[in-house]
Order: structure tokens, then C-alpha cells, then sequence
């Protein structure tokens, strides 16, 4: 080939930092580990194994010289990003059909990956729009759409500790429901709402993983068993908490003998 | 299930993807698309919820014309098809069948959490092998796929 060829470590540790950044935005791990091979392979290495799981990906690559490489990178945290994704995935893309300098990649790639989790004010209009629209899907009236509507503006402020404070995504879930199962039973006995059960349960979808349930199942199915069995647990483990945070203000209201659901 | 209901069930549903496709960050100009991903991924769902019993079937149908969406729009707006996929069966998820599973746990309610667990396992199974299949069939289709990439240097 006439391209200039660069060391295994370089081509490596760009092509992981693409991966990491695709996981952080809600990658499913085939992709990834697609990703890392493809570029590394762009690159003219002879031979590329990855493996990944959501928190971790790790990868060796050999180059013409018969040097070899292993690199980890860790993932702690990640939240759904399509914008974001996009812009990786092109960038990928392009790297593929033209494998440039990758010192010259890590600015672009610093500007798309910087802060996936920042927070932005077009969550917030959309947790308040899906909260109220599975209000209504969930069988609530009018009303409960209303409802739900400053339960999910809270929902977003409390999400938001977790990112800015870096505090534990289970207690932040548990302290969100609780928050939002204590707000829907006192709107209903207000009188500002109808269903406190349908309000509950449309801001339950903001927080509930059910994507990552079915992602999981989907990784399984498709041989990713390790990375679906993880998402699997991390789903059930953060489902459990909401349902725990809902049952303290269920419990409180209910201890007085009457359903407020 | 009447008229009524089966268009609150299809509008509601539309307006939670497009809450989603603003939690996702996705790009502004792409979300008519999985606006109209959600419509037709609801439609079938609700001419499934009205001919058939079973829960796998019930959502197996909306993700298998979901995710062969999502794969046609992808190829079209030139985009990753995950995207289109994840805001067209976000209605269907099985949010609620997740909480109230737990919920049940948590008051053990044993009876109403196994019938919610088998519920919610149906629901997860349908969506996730009616991806998985489009997903088989697109993957056969691509001319040179990644498993073959690490075959070949595998050498």
C-alpha cells in the first residue's frame, strides 16, 4: 500500500476512543466492536480482536511490523445520544475510506464526545411532552396529561443531580419516583387530577428502562451474551428501585385505609 | 377495542416518540421520520392487539415492520438505523409491565407479579426477535459484514 502506515498503538487507541464515545451515546456493543475492527482494519493492521461490554472495551491489534498492542478503555456512564452518535458514526465512516493522520482525528473527535451528558433544555421539553402523551396511552384523561406535565419538569431537575453531581443513578432513580408518586397522589387529592395510577405511570417511562430490556433480550439473541445479561441485571436492578420509590408514597397515603390509585 | 381508543392509543403514542426523539437528542430534521416510523409501528400494533391474544404476537409484528422501517429510513436519510428503531417501538416498550413486575414485588403481591413477569417477558421477547430478525435478514444482505472482516484477518 502506498498510504503512510502508523503504529498499532496509535490506530488502536483512536479507534477505542471512537468506540468509548459510541457506548457513552447508547451504541449497541456490536456496533462498537464493529467499529474498532473496521477502522483498525482501514489502517492496514493484520489482525484486530475486541471485545466489548457496556463498561468496558478492550482490544488488541497487530500491525505489518508484527507489533502488537492491547488497549482497555473503561465506560462508566452513558445516556442516549443520537446527534452524537451520528456524528461518530461518520467520522468512522470517513476514517474508513481515509485513513488520515489519527493525532489530526483527536480534535474533531474531543469537540463531537466532549460532555455527551450535558444537560439541555430540549430534554426537558421532551420529558414533559412524553410524560404527558403516555398519560393519555396509558388510559389517563386530560387532566392527568396536565398533571404529569410539572411532575416530569421535576423529574428532569432531579435526573440532572445525577449528572452534575455525579450522584448514584439508583438512589437518584428511587428519590425520582418517590418524588413523582408523592406529587401524583397529592394532585389527585387537590382535586387537579383524576388517576394518580395513570400519572404515575406516564412518568414512569421517562425513567423506566424498558429500551434497555429490549436491548438486552436483543444482544442476547444476537450472541452479545455477556453485554445482555449485564443490561438485563442493570435494567431489573434500576426497575426495582423506581418500584420501590413509588411503593413508599403508595404506602403512606394507603396506611390511612384508602386507594389513591 | 374501539375507533376511539385505537386513536388516542396511536396519538398518544406518537406524541411519546416525539418526546423521545428530543430525550435521545436526535436531529431536529430527522424526527418526522420517526414520527412516521411510531405511526406505522402503532398501526400494526393496534390491528394486532385486535386480531390476535398473545402478547409476542401482539408486539412481534409492530417491530418486524419497526425495525424493516427503520432500516429502509436509514438507507435513505443516510443515518444509523438505531435511531429510527428505538423512537418507532418506544411506545411499545413494556415500561409499565417493567414497574408494575416490581411493584408487585415490592408489596408481594406474588400472584399479580408472576402474571406481570410472564406479561412483560412476552412483550420483551416479540419486540426483541422481531429486531433480531430484520436485523439477520439486513446483515445477510450487506456485501461485506464484520464477522467476515475478522475472519479474514484472522488470516
Amino acid at each position: 500500500m502506498s498510504e503512510p502506515s502508523y503504529p498499532a498503538a496509535q490506530v488502536l487507541s483512536l479507534s477505542m476512543d471512537i468506540g468509548k464515545s459510541m457506548i457513552r451515546c447508547g451504541a449497541e456493543i456490536n456496533r462498537v466492536e464493529e467499529t474498532v475492527m473496521r477502522i483498525c482494519h482501514a489502517y492496514g493492521m493484520q489482525q484486530t480482536d475486541v471485545f466489548s461490554i457496556v463498561s468496558m472495551i478492550v482490544g488488541t491489534t497487530r500491525d505489518k511490523q508484527g507489533e502488537e498492542t492491547t488497549l482497555s478503555r473503561r465506560v462508566y456512564s452513558y445516556a442516549t445520544n443520537f446527534m452524537q452518535l451520528e456524528k461518530l458514526n461518520a467520522l468512522s465512516r470517513r476514517l474508513c475510506a481515509n485513513p488520515v493522520d489519527p493525532a489530526s482525528v483527536r480534535p474533531e473527535l474531543d469537540a463531537i464526545s466532549r460532555d455527551p451528558v450535558k444537560l439541555h433544555p430540549t430534554v426537558c421539553i421532551g420529558y414533559l411532552i412524553a410524560a404527558a402523551a403516555f398519560t393519555v396511552f396509558f388510559g389517563g384523561t386530560w387532566k392527568d396529561a396536565l398533571a404529569s406535565v410539572p411532575i416530569a419538569v421535576i423529574l428532569w431537575l432531579i435526573g440532572s443531580l445525577v449528572k452534575v453531581r455525579g450522584m448514584s443513578k439508583l438512589f437518584v432513580t428511587a428519590l425520582s419516583s418517590a418524588t413523582a408518586g408523592f406529587l401524583a397522589i397529592s394532585f389527585v387529592k387537590l382535586g387537579l387530577a383524576d388517576h394518580a395510577g395513570m400519572i404515575m405511570i406516564g412518568n414512569v417511562m421517562l425513567v423506566i428502562p424498558g429500551l434497555m430490556l429490549i436491548n438486552s433480550v436483543r444482544e442476547m439473541l444476537c450472541g452479545d451474551l455477556m453485554s445482555g445479561i449485564l443490561r438485563l441485571l442493570e435494567s431489573l436492578i434500576l426497575s426495582l428501585a423506581i418500584a420501590c420509590g413509588f411503593a413508599v408514597p403508595i404506602l403512606i397515603f394507603s396506611a390511612g385505609g384508602i386507594s389513591w390509585i | 377495542m374501539d375507533l376511539k381508543q385505537a386513536l388516542i392509543l396511536i396519538f398518544a403514542g406518537i406524541g411519546g416518540t416525539l418526546g423521545f426523539s428530543l430525550i435521545f437528542r436526535m436531529r431536529k430534521k430527522l424526527i418526522v421520520w420517526s414520527l412516521l416510523g411510531a405511526a406505522l409501528t402503532l398501526g400494526v400494533y393496534v390491528l394486532c392487539l385486535a386480531t390476535m391474544q398473545h402478547a409476542f404476537f401482539q408486539n412481534l409484528f409492530p417491530a418486524l415492520a419497526g425495525a424493516l422501517y427503520a432500516e429502509l429510513t436509514a438507507k435513505l436519510t443516510k443515518s444509523p438505523a438505531t435511531q429510527y428503531l428505538a423512537c418507532a417501538i418506544i411506545p411499545l416498550v413494556p415500561g409499565g409491565g417493567l414497574y408494575y413486575t416490581m411493584y408487585n414485588f415490592v408489596t408481594g403481591d406474588m400472584d399479580a407479579f408472576h402474571t406481570q413477569l410472564t406479561q412483560t417477558a412476552r412483550v420483551a421477547a416479540g419486540l426483541a426477535v422481531g429486531i433480531m430478525l430484520i436485523s439477520v435478514l439486513m446483515h445477510q444482505l450487506r456485501r461485506h459484514s464484520y464477522r467476515e472482516l475478522a475472519k479474514e484477518t484472522d488470516g
